[in-house]
């Protein structure tokens, strides 16, 4: 029975007072709106700046995927290992899971975070040289897209829809470099200028470049020619120039670089794994002895036709190690995109392509020839197939270990003669990787052959 | 006169009656005693009336009689109630008998306790002495096989590991659901390892939706309710409990690991044909094998004999209105394997004090420290090493190598072999940068042993270009560090009778740190970039404040209701620094300071979560037959979307005491107790999400240029809500002969819907998933729980208990999706089973090719080539018969971690002082992908014999067989993972009291027992440990992706040897 009586309803609510108020202690903080204090929520950004670092940065977890498959792919450099010798087999086990984990995935998913920081960019920063910034990277990832995969997903938009699946399917890689590269590339010149060239920034002139090659690739060599001898002749004007030893010309900063994503042992990159310099120079256990002979008999055959050692051998490869000595930089080597010697070797093979004579575009190539200590190659070749295949090898030796090689093979065609076996043209391009294709149900198809 | 004379009559005869009467008031004491002396606290009570009182101290109590006649009722818990006539004597000395029959236990349910007999819900419960009689290190471990429906699995079986502890079934899809841990009425933030099992007075398991739904949110993974030890009014009592065990390892020897002679002589038999190698090569090879001197075989060198060591003590004693607990503990574990030790403190003190009548007041505190050292490297990469060595040089291997070196160069010089590979010195093979000998021409006795020192596979009998072993062991190391502390006080003031309110108060702390280290020398290249330094801190600390109103009375002796309201307000704080360093500087002391700055990354760790909630419930009883108890709590939650905070979960359950009824009298004699059960409810969990998850946060990096923000990992999702688990359950509990064997049925259905996935999404989106509410997965399964008190006689005692769970899981819908995305999760580039979860289908189905057998090690063109080597390829069925090998028509389901059914045994004997328990438990019908024989066996596609496939066609010619390569995603890594263990065997000896009360101990007791001494695993297992199951790998994704392992610590059997003394 209850009684009620003062001193109990006092003592009761004495009670209630001091536990109701110990309740409002504890329920004062209790928001059930929590923000990060020291994180940084999406839709907070107002300086896009930041995104268009990440977009750059994004390109130091390609710069070895790329650079292996360029000449591990062909005939530079060997794999020792299985499975990675199926880089060098030519058939579907190059999309067995090592190889997608180690190189295939982190250049997509890498180039796809690069393309979306640069969406955002575009789609929200006021400043038009960051626009224009972000445009180049754009182009840029989706050009190392197309020549590795072939069709790709094109996505333009800074949120893309999770749910809808539609807008992951692949588009034919013509309609990419129509649709977004060339014109993104043209947008990027617009918006830029040379000033920032050293501090490994896009500018005018490597948006230039790199439309040049674009060009190359499609095969619009006049459009080609167009664009590389603009960037010849701004060159100087930009702070470009050819170097006079070949030891300097992949090192950092060296003056003949247009564009080059920045490694730097005081800023940790994307790619985990074994880095581009250990590959060419046997650190990796899966090929320790890289260097493919025929690399070696190529040299050997310029130096024999050349008139004297080629220079660049030595500064290349290394014979009795069997490795490459090209990269010398380590952990700081700079992945250098675009320098000043594979434009006027682009030039001078958009040239003899549109049916320059043979006497106008060899000469071109004569700065390179004498650095390497070689005559020059005027009168060597006569006809445009001659002069092509001239062109052609001095690419791979200037070039050698600068991930080009493969790509020039497959777009030149040549791919059967030079590598001396008949390749599917379906093994051409990389397989798409395999989670891709599980994620998006399907709508992302794989390439044929894989 | 005649009315005087009445009048006096009347008097005389009333005075007579009152005197009567008065004699017959009678003061009546005595003591009430059971077996070991005075029994305080006993009630007795006059019958029919509300007279009573309670004994002392000694047992000894004071009551004065109404009339003659009068009955007293001597009732305690736990023994049976006496009634005694008083009809003249003024002291009755009484001795109460222990009450087995159990029936009017008390059981603890969430935010307060019922008797046994209403319980509607599934609630699963152990006595504190049966978790502290079985010798582990913790709580959750003792648990194994003891309850149904909970499942205790040693995902790794290291000292001091987490196991894996799952109620029923699953909840969700991509989150581990480990059970919510409740110890005094307060929700810890850590799981049962800060628990001392010494401490413990009783657990109980709330396995079903209406008996967790109190506890809302977090009770869809079942709960556990640990009441820990309080103190006794009384005089002090001291308590002192001291282990010593010896454990080894379970499995003796792994056939498949072999040492280089065991592999010359296995090369000679009829298993392998080397006819397909240069008869020199061959010879200079087996040569080699054989007379390699000092051999230290992996497995001798890993794995010894570890000890441990426990020591625990408690004092527990107090006043009528003080009673007061206190415990310590010191626990050390040295493992079975190199590098792996646990130690562990831990302390307790729990009080309770009555202020006055009406005021409760308690506090109780616990403190935990924990040291784990982990082997640094992982097992399985270990084992494969080659055993062709010593781990450390002795003079005799170094003059081995040297000599074969200069072997292979003479038979190099002199054409017998030829190409290039054996013109290559052993020395050309040294990859490091000098920190160590770099010829083999250079070694002493003590330098460690080296793979290239006995030439790579190509020109010597190495193996892999790695650091020896020492090498990785003496340069690499991972513990961690916890430090716990939990304070909670509560304060209960009754303000009428049968109503109370009660307010609790307390904060947890749980203090981890996270070490890791790699030095260059366990590089083999001795790279600076494969060295690491991490170091995570992270404190998680917790305050809670919960006041709750209850009401428990009693009407008419029929009605019995109690009810609780409350309100509970919960903040989680996570702080703490991960910091990642790498480039470790050779030489100098582990320190931060000493690394170049770009190499150390540092990320703060700073999340807030909060939470609150409303609950209520009410039982009623409608005279002990009837039974009716429903509940409902409404919670909201920081962590979800804006639009989705607050969810409400209730609960309904019914049960009807059978026995009690009238018609049941005829029968009650057999079937002592017949309960029926019904329980339906909701419950929620928000499962893996972080703090933020419904928030779209940037990462940022480093860049070339500056600060960069980097593509989030998580789309924001507004909509981002709790998973909810709906729950029906139907149960029988049934008991015969006086309750002497009891049995239990349930059965139950699960729904779980809005399940939290990590969705796999394309990466074109910039991250490879996102977190989404979309699916249901309905489970079911059956549990059977039998006890059975064999034999109670008064010096022979044996009872038995017997538990089977089945769980059944399926997948009814995924949103729009028929199948979530297959994912392929594993160990070191992405090898592993094909994890595919689709509608219909099981959680966490494994698929792969069907493999009947290995493609036999005859067909190994060069067997001599690499120690321990299989083909690598295994035979596959090509199910539908065209003939062909693909993916699509050929990959079928070959099986899940899911067991069939997991059951528990055991056995409890007494015979006067001794005492004798066995406790079995198995589980069954559960796969296992094991990784582990493909590396031990280096399977990456040796060379073949060309008489196995002449053309080239994927078909063996001698049987016909396809096969296929073993290493991708195939059967031949599913093993049966189904095992019965005899956890736990003690033998048990108490000295007799008067041999101990002499030294004035009240009670020793001293023991044997053996862990794990038999473990029966299945016959295709070839491991060390069925129940590992890896879950640290990048790209776990809970229940989706269980049931791979690699490098399972081994099982453990131990011996041990111990002591319990009272006093």
């Amino acid at each position: 029975m209850l009684i009620f009586n003062k001193e109990i309803m006092r003592k009761i609510k004495y009670i209630y007072i001091v536990l109701v108020s110990t309740l409002f202690i504890t329920a004062c903080d209790n928001d059930l709106d929590q923000l990060p204090p020291k994180g940084l929520e999406a839709t907070a950004l107002n300086d896009y700046t930041p995104v268009l670092n990440a977009a750059y940065h994004y390109h130091t977890g390609v710069a070895t995927p790329q650079l292996v498959m360029g000449d591990f792919r062909a005939d530079n450099m060997l794999m020792q290992e299985p499975p990675f010798t199926a880089f060098d087999l030519y058939n579907s086990e190059l999309a067995g899971l090592d190889l997608v984990e180690q190189f295939f995935r982190p250049y997509y998913s890498n180039l796809y975070k690069s393309i979306l920081s640069a969406n955002i960019v575009i789609e929200n920063s006021s400043s038009s040289t960051q626009v224009a910034e972000a445009k180049f990277l754009r182009a840029l990832s989706y050009f190392k897209l197309v020549v590795v995969f072939g069709d790709v997903t094109v996505n333009l938009s800074a949120s893309p829809s999770t749910s809808d699946l539609s807008i992951l399917v692949r588009q034919p890689a013509a309609n990419v470099y129509d649709n977004v590269i060339i014109p993104d590339l043209q947008g990027a010149i617009q918006g830029l200028n040379n000033s920032d060239l050293s501090s490994g920034r896009a500018t005018q002139i490597a948006a230039r470049a790199f439309l040049g090659k674009v060009y190359l690739y499609r095969g619009n060599f006049t459009n080609a020619a167009t664009e590389l001898s603009a960037v010849i002749n701004n060159a100087t004007g930009a702070g470009v120039t050819l170097e006079s030893n070949f030891s300097d010309v992949v090192t950092d900063g060296n003056s003949e670089v247009i564009f080059a994503t920045i490694r730097s042992t005081s800023v940790a990159d994307l790619y985990s794994a074994t880095e581009f310099p250990g590959w060419f120079d046997g650190s990796d256990t899966k090929s320790l002895l890289p260097l493919d002979s025929r690399l070696t008999d190529a040299f050997d055959a310029s130096s024999a036709s050349g008139g004297a050692t080629d220079l660049r051998k030595v500064l290349t490869v290394d014979t009795a190690n069997s490795k490459g000595v090209k990269y010398t930089g380590g952990l700081e080597q700079d992945f250098i995109e675009m320098r000043l010697t594979d434009v006027i070797l682009m030039y001078a093979e958009a040239l003899n392509e549109n049916g320059s004579a043979a006497t106008t575009v060899l000469p071109l190539l004569d700065d390179i020839r004498t650095r390497a200590g070689l005559n020059s190659l005027t009168g060597t070749a006569t006809t445009q197939a001659a002069v092509r295949t001239a062109i052609q090898t001095e690419r791979r030796l200037e070039l050698a270990f600068e991930g080009h090689r493969w790509f020039d093979l497959v777009r030149t065609g040549t791919v059967n003669t030079e590598m001396g076996q008949t390749i599917d043209p379906n093994y051409y391009i990389f397989p798409i990787p395999n989670s891709e294709i599980l994620a998006s149900d399907g709508v992302i198809t794989q390439n044929a052959g894989y | 006169m005649s009315k005087n004379k009445f009048i006096k009559q009347i008097s005389t005869c009333l005075f007579l009656l009152a005197s009567l009467f008065a004699y017959s008031q009678q003061k009546v004491t005595g003591k009430v005693t059971d077996s070991t002396g005075g029994i305080p606290e006993v009630t007795i009570q006059i019958k029919g009336t509300s007279t009573g009182t309670t004994s002392d101290f000694d047992g000894n109590y004071t009551i004065t009689t109404k009339k003659a006649g009068d009955i007293l009722i001597f009732s305690y818990l736990g023994f049976k109630t006496q009634e005694i006539a008083v009809n003249g004597q003024s002291t009755i000395n009484v001795t109460l008998v222990e009450d087995s029959s159990q029936l009017d236990e008390i059981v603890v349910v969430g935010y307060g306790t019922r008797k046994k007999s209403h319980l509607t819900g599934a609630i699963a419960k152990v006595g504190g002495a049966e978790v502290a009689a079985i010798q582990v290190a913790r709580v959750d471990e003792a648990l194994a096989g003891k309850l149904s429906g909970v499942r205790i699995q040693n995902q790794s079986a290291e000292p001091g590991a987490d196991p894996k502890v799952q109620i029923r079934a699953a909840s969700s899809l991509s989150g581990d659901s480990g059970p919510l841990i409740v110890v005094d009425g307060y929700p810890i933030s850590g799981n049962l390892a800060t628990v001392n099992p010494n401490d413990i007075e009783s657990l109980e398991v709330l396995k079903d939706a209406a008996s967790a739904a109190i506890y809302g949110s977090r009770g869809a993974n079942g709960v556990i309710l640990v009441t820990t030890k309080k103190g006794k009014s009384g005089q002090l009592t001291f308590n002192y409990n001291t282990f010593t065990s010896s454990s080894n390892k379970y499995i003796k020897d792994i056939e498949m690991l072999k040492t280089a002679s065991e592999w010359a002589a296995d090369l000679q038999t009829d298993a392998y044909d080397t006819s397909f190698t240069d008869p020199a090569l061959l010879q200079y090879r087996l040569d080699a094998y054989a007379n390699a001197p000092d051999v230290v075989s992996m497995e001798d060198y890993i794995f010894k004999t570890g000890n441990t060591v426990s020591h625990d003590f408690s004092v527990s004693g107090g006043s009528e209105n003080l009673k007061a607990y206190a415990s310590l503990g010191y626990l050390d574990v040295e493992g079975i394997g190199i590098g792996q030790s646990f130690e562990r403190y831990n302390g307790r003190v729990n009080i309770d004090a009555n202020l006055n009548d009406k005021f409760k007041v308690g506090l109780s505190m616990n403190g935990f420290y924990s040291h784990q050292e982990s082997m640094p490297w992982e097992m399985r990469d270990l084992l494969r090493a080659y055993s062709i060595s010593p781990i450390y040089h002795t003079a005799a291997s170094i003059a081995f190598v040297q000599a074969l070196d200069q072997e292979r160069q003479r038979l190099f010089d002199t054409g017998t072999f030829t190409g290039n590979n054996f013109g290559r010195t052993f020395d050309q093979d040294y990859r490091g940068i000098g920190l160590d000998p770099t010829s083999i021409y250079d070694l002493q006795p003590g330098d460690v042993a080296h793979d290239w020192q006995y030439g790579r596979n190509q020109n010597g009998i190495g193996g892999t270009g790695d650091a020896g072993v020492a090498s990785k062991f003496d340069n690499s190391r991972r513990y961690n560090k916890t430090y716990f502390a939990n304070m909670s006080s509560y304060l209960q003031y009754n303000i009428v009778e049968g109503l109370d309110i009660k307010t609790v108060f307390g904060a947890d702390l749980n203090n981890r740190t996270n070490y890791y280290y790699r030095g260059i020398l366990s590089d083999g290249r001795q790279r600076s970039t494969a060295t690491d330094l991490d170091i995570d801190e992270i404190k998680t600390s917790t305050v809670l404040s919960e006041t709750t109103l209850n009401y428990a009375k009693v009407f008419a002796d029929k009605h019995d209701v109690a009810a609780v309201v409350g309100v509970e307000f919960q903040n989680t704080y996570i702080k703490g620094m991960v910091s990642r360093g790498s480039n470790v500087p050779q030489g100098l002391p582990l320190n931060y300071s000493f690394f170049n700055t770009s190499d150390v990354v540092t990320q703060e760790v700073d999340e807030t979560r909060s939470r609150r909630s409303i609950f209520g419930r009410i039982n009623y009883a409608y005279d002990d037959k009837y039974l009716v108890s429903a509940s409902v709590r409404r919670d909201g939650d920081s962590r979800f979307g804006a639009n989705e905070r607050y969810a409400v979960f209730p609960a309904v359950s019914l049960g009807w005491n059978l026995h009690k009824e009238d018609f049941w009298e005829p029968f009650s004699e057999k079937v002592s107790a017949f309960k029926l059960r019904v329980s339906t409810g909701s419950l929620g969990t928000e499962s893996f999400l972080g703090s933020y998850d419904a928030l779209s946060i940037l990462g940022t990096a480093q860049t070339a240029f500056g600060t960069g923000f980097l593509i989030p990992q998580n789309v924001a999702n507004q909509d981002l809500t709790w998973q909810t688990n709906i729950e029906t359950n139907f149960g029988v509990d049934l008991g015969f002969i006086n309750n002497r064997f009891r049995l239990s049925v349930d059965y139950y259905t699960s729904d779980v819907e809005d399940m939290l996935l990590e969705q796999s999404v394309s990466e074109v989106l910039g991250t490879p998933s996102i977190i989404l509410n979309r699916g249901d997965v309905q489970s079911s399964g059956v549990e059977l729980e039998l006890s059975a008190g064999i034999i109670q006689k008064a010096d022979f005692n044996w009872s038995m208990n017997a538990n089977l769970s089945t769980v059944k899981t399926e997948i009814t819908s995924l949103g729009a999706l028929d199948e979530l995305p297959r994912q392929i999760y594993g160990g070191p580039s992405g090898r592993g089973p094909e994890f595919r979860n689709y509608v219909g289908g099981e959680l966490g189905e494994m698929w792969g090719y069907e493999v009947v057998g290995e493609v036999e090690s005859i067909y190994l063109a060069d067997p001599s080539r690499a120690i321990g080597n299989g083909t690598g390829r295994a035979y596959v069925v090509d199910q539908n018969n065209d003939g062909q090998i693909t993916y699509e028509d050929d990959y079928v389901k070959l099986g899940s971690a899911n067991p069939d059914f997991y059951w528990g045994l055991s056995s409890n004997m007494s015979y006067k002082d001794f005492d004798f328990s066995m406790q079995f438990q198995g589980s069954q019908g559960a796969e296992v992908y094991n990784i582990d024989p493909i590396y031990w066996k280096s399977e990456f596609g040796r060379g073949l014999t060309p008489n196995f496939d002449a053309n080239s066609d994927g078909i063996a010619d001698a049987n016909g067989l396809h096969y296929e390569q073993t290493r991708n995603a195939h059967g031949a890594g599913i093993q049966d993972a189904s095992y019965i263990a005899l956890r736990n065997l003690t033998i048990g000896y108490t000295i007799k009291s008067d041999i101990t009360n002499k030294i004035g101990l009240n009670s020793v007791r001293i023991y044997g027992a053996a862990t794990n001494l038999l473990y029966i695993m299945g016959s295709d297992y070839t491991s060390f440990n069925p129940e590992g199951v890896e879950t640290g790998n990048s790209g776990y994704a809970g229940p989706t992706t269980y049931g791979y392992q690699e490098g399972a610590s081994p099982i453990v059997r131990s011996f041990t040897l111990g002591l319990n003394v009272n006093f």
